[in-house]
């Protein structure tokens, strides 16, 4: 009938890919780029964009060629072997992206909301949650991001407008006194954070119009740079670098700092940290979900639910590992920005050139036996 | 195995008195009947379902007065090539089949030489005729209410359908009440599978007894453990009729005066009938507040708790002091505060319902304004606890569905212990649960929070009616539960007409 096709609208694609590049990027980034650039951070965030934006060409050429699934797509093009080690470093990624995400959101709780919390309880309810989230499959997920995009969307961009007032513009240069370096690295650290946008290739089957999801990435993308955008700066007039770089989640104590019309509520970081706990769970979410559903592919498994269990299980101990052991979160990092996201160039890039090679022999064979003929 | 009817009546007298030994509220009649009154006729009937007064003005009296006009030989064939004459009369070949016609609350009629027994009907069992509804209360339409008569209510919803794609599919169900069920609708407009999914679910269960729509409701729901209905309950034939007319499914079942509607969603919930009769500033404005209540139902409480427990740099220094200063001396933790408070409402709500009309209203009188004046006195909660607790029930209240607006009861409870015990991270994992609960949920294929979510299934349409009720001329689609190529519902004239009426 309507629902339980499980296909999902563009509509919905766009929101939770929206949802998934602004929550953590958000959160993050402005201290990295405070560190690193200054001023020039908005370059790093346009040059990550500009980045995010050929590895979004590379997927849609790639989803071009998708008939079923992008797993039976890798096996077609490169083989069961290489789809097999394809698809291991597909599910590294989600996993160790759910347990990284397990880890912000539980020290996001800890930090703002429940200060006498412990680590073990907040983490399982997150990832109960997640399973809970995750267990009926694409559409209810799709539905939840679908229905509470406005409700986040709309506080937010009220705080932000609320914000303006306390923006500081000196503190918006000098601009382009960073190195090239520097941007560089800044530049990554956004496309690190775009990563998720990987997730694409396995909702072909999901998706209603899976010609267009590549466009509603680049959508997406262009959404959550332009906040991206706008946060920073609202955030450097605010503080300046050198304030912004020791402060452990500047947007929610920008939060905490604004002055509401009518002055009832004297701080807000608490309700708003809404926000960023809907749109982390909703990375968490995608991460647990998008790990389950490749760990299935490899089991062949598709009517249990162990799957998703062990995927949420794998993130618990990720998770609580990185908060207990500093040079996990150093070992995440090189791995991210080392292994994961020239991967995620490298794998579509040769699919693509190998697909182009075959369909060149194909055409090649056509053309012989039509001569034969 | 059945019995079948013969032309002897003896034996058939035998075989139904049989049926009905030991039932005295039963009346059985052996008439003679011919011109001589040499042949014999048998009637039963429910004695209460058939006139007494009048009798001989009945549709039976006029039969017997008929059948003692012509020749005895001629009776069975009169009969047979005339029964007809009479409204709703029919027919039957079996003992059963001939017992159960006249437990629906018509007579009976067997012949002598006829093999066939005819059901005439009367005035059938006694109820309670159209009365004003005492819930689903509006400011402007009809006040009419349906009543526990299923065939009155399925004419006060042909009353306002009078269209001849309209279709009453009658089943029964109950192996002992033989319950009377009739699934209301227009065939151009539900989407069939809809309607084969309910047909399919009223025959999956074998009940010896369905007393109300409620057991039908409970039976046929997929998502058994929900908290929220997966049907829409109305007891406005108005209500009904405008379901059907965006391609719903009413069913209505006999002793029952409530209908229920499938699909349904949680923005029809929230919809009433006024909201189509007012302007639609009013009724965006009021359902822009009922949506407001039916969130604030569920987590006012537990987010007083939240915020007066764990964030209270939320709240301005003043407030928070006169906060602090208003639970000075109540010995108990503001968990439980909340907890006896909402305990002692909701004890009050339900001696309210249970007791008759106007001791309802002054337990609603003591209850609020003594017990509750006497407990703040007492320092047993504090003022503002009780002004918590009074808001959440104005907005439970505000809710225009009673079982709908139970859901949100229930779950609060959950929320105040959540937010009690985690603060705004409970409320937030409270809150998401509760999401992802209703993006799971469907009823009969439809999203519960549709058009929320999938709103692209209509083009986006069905979005014109949710928190906001656009003009009625905006409103032109019929929603999503209308098949597809039937959901214009509203059309202007061509331009050319619309010219011609300006000049």
């Amino acid at each position: 009938m309507f629902a339980d096709n499980f296909k999902i609208s563009l509509r919905q694609i766009r929101r939770l890919f929206i949802l998934d590049i602004f929550g953590m990027s958000s959160l993050v980034l402005p201290g990295i780029f405070s560190a690193l650039t200054g001023a020039d951070g908005i370059f790093c965030l346009l040059l990550g964009a500009a980045a995010g934006a050929v590895l979004l060409w590379l997927m849609g050429a790639n989803i071009k060629h998708i008939e079923d699934d992008y797993y039976s797509y890798m096996k077609d093009t490169a083989g069961q072997i290489i789809a097999d080690v394809f698809m291991v470093f597909y599910f590294l990624y989600f996993v160790t992206l759910s347990g990284y995400v397990v880890y912000e959101l539980t020290a996001l709780t800890l930090s703002w909301l429940l200060p006498e919390g412990s680590f073990a309880g907040v983490s399982i309810v997150l990832l109960l949650l997640a399973v809970y989230g995750s267990i009926r499959g694409i559409e209810g997920r799709a539905r939840v991001y679908e229905i509470i995009f406005w409700f986040l969307g709309v506080p937010l961009l009220l705080m932000l407008i609320f914000a303006i007032p306390e923006v500081n513009t000196a503190y918006w240069t000098p601009i382009v006194g960073s190195g090239g370096p520097q941007l560089l690295r800044g530049g990554t650290s956004v496309l690190i954070f775009l990563l998720p946008f990987s997730a694409m290739l396995f909702l072909v089957p999901f998706s209603r119009k899976p010609e267009k999801m590549a466009s509603c990435g680049r959508q997406a993308l262009f959404v959550a740079t332009g906040l991206n955008g706008i946060i920073y700066l609202i955030l450097l007039g605010a503080f300046g670098q050198n304030a912004m770089g020791v402060l452990e989640r500047p947007i929610l104590t920008l939060m905490g700092m604004i002055n509401l019309p009518g002055g009832f509520f004297t701080r807000q970081d608490v309700l708003m940290t809404a926000v960023w706990f809907f749109a982390l769970f909703a990375l968490l979410n995608t991460g647990v979900f998008q790990g389950t559903l490749i760990f299935k592919e490899l089991c062949h498994e598709s009517k249990h639910h162990y799957c998703l269990y062990a995927v949420a299980v794998a993130a618990f101990f990720i998770g609580k590992g990185l908060s207990e052991h500093r040079f996990l979160a150093d070992i995440y990092e090189i791995y991210q920005r080392f292994i994961a996201l020239p991967g995620m160039f490298l794998i579509l890039l040769l699919l693509l050139l190998l697909y182009q090679v075959k369909a060149g022999n194909r055409r090649g064979k056509g053309a012989a036996s039509n001569e034969e003929e | 195995m059945p019995i079948q009817i013969t032309p002897d009546l003896q034996e058939n007298i035998t075989n139904f008195e049989e049926l009905f030994s030991d039932s005295e509220d039963i009346k059985k009649r052996k008439i003679k009947v011919g011109k001589n009154l040499e042949s014999e006729c048998y009637i039963a009937y429910i004695e209460v379902a058939i006139s007494n007064v009048d009798w001989k003005d009945s549709a039976v009296g006029k039969l017997l007065e008929k059948l003692r006009t012509l020749p005895e030989s001629q009776l069975a064939g009169y009969v047979r090539d005339n029964y007809y004459d009479i409204s709703d009369a029919k027919p039957f070949e079996t003992i059963e089949d001939a017992a159960q016609a006249m437990l629906t609350g018509d007579a009976i009629f067997f012949l002598d030489g006829y093999n066939k027994a005819i059901k005439i009907p009367d005035k059938g069992y006694p109820g309670r005729g159209v009365y004003e509804t005492e819930s689903e209360k509006v400011i402007r339409g009809s006040n009419e209410g349906f009543s526990e008569s299923i065939k009155l209510n399925t004419a006060l919803i042909r009353k306002r359908l009078r269209s001849p794609h309209v279709k009453v599919r009658e089943t029964f169900v109950g192996r002992r009440t033989n319950t009377n069920v009739d699934l209301v609708y227009i065939k151009d407009l539900i989407h069939p599978e809809i309607l084969e999914q309910i047909e399919k679910r009223l025959q999956e269960f074998e009940i010896d007894g369905a007393l109300d729509s409620g057991i039908i409701e409970q039976l046929t729901e997929r998502r058994k453990y929900s908290p929220f209905p997966q049907f829409q309950t109305t007891q406005r034939p108005d209500r009904a009729a405008m379901a059907i007319l965006e391609g719903r499914i009413v069913l209505l079942s006999d002793n029952s005066p409530v209908a229920l509607i499938l699909p349904t969603t949680y923005n029809t919930f929230i919809q009433t009938s006024d909201d189509y009769y007012s302007r639609w500033e009013i009724a965006s404005f009021t359902r822009v507040l009922r949506y407001v209540a039916s969130f604030l139902a569920m987590v006012l409480p537990g987010l007083y708790l939240a915020v007066t427990n764990f964030h209270t740099q939320i709240l301005p220094t003043d407030l928070l002091l006169s906060l602090a200063a208003a639970r000075q001396g109540v010995p108990f933790p503001a968990m439980v505060e909340v907890l006896i408070m909402e305990v002692a409402f909701e004890l009050l709500r339900e001696a309210g319902v249970r007791l008759p009309g106007a001791n309802g209203n002054t337990i609603g009188i003591v209850g609020g304004l003594i017990i509750g004046q006497a407990a703040v006195d007492a320092n047993i909660v504090s003022p503002i606890v009780v002004i918590v607790v009074a808001l959440t029930a104005l907005c439970s209240f505000a809710v225009p569905n009673e079982e709908f607006a139970t859901a949100f009861r229930i779950l609060k409870f959950i929320f105040i212990f959540l937010c009690g015990s985690l603060g705004f991270f409970g409320f937030l994992v409270g809150l998401l649960t509760v999401l992802i609960h209703l993006s799971h949920l469907e009823s009969f294929g439809i999203p519960y929070l549709a058009p929320f979510v999938g709103a692209d299934l209509n083009g986006y349409q069905d979005e014109r009616d949710t928190f906001l009720r656009l003009p009625l001329d905006f409103l032109k689609k019929r929603p999503v539960y209308t098949r597809q190529g039937a959901r214009t519902r509203l059309k202007f004239g061509g331009e050319e007409t619309r010219n011609r009426e300006g000049k």
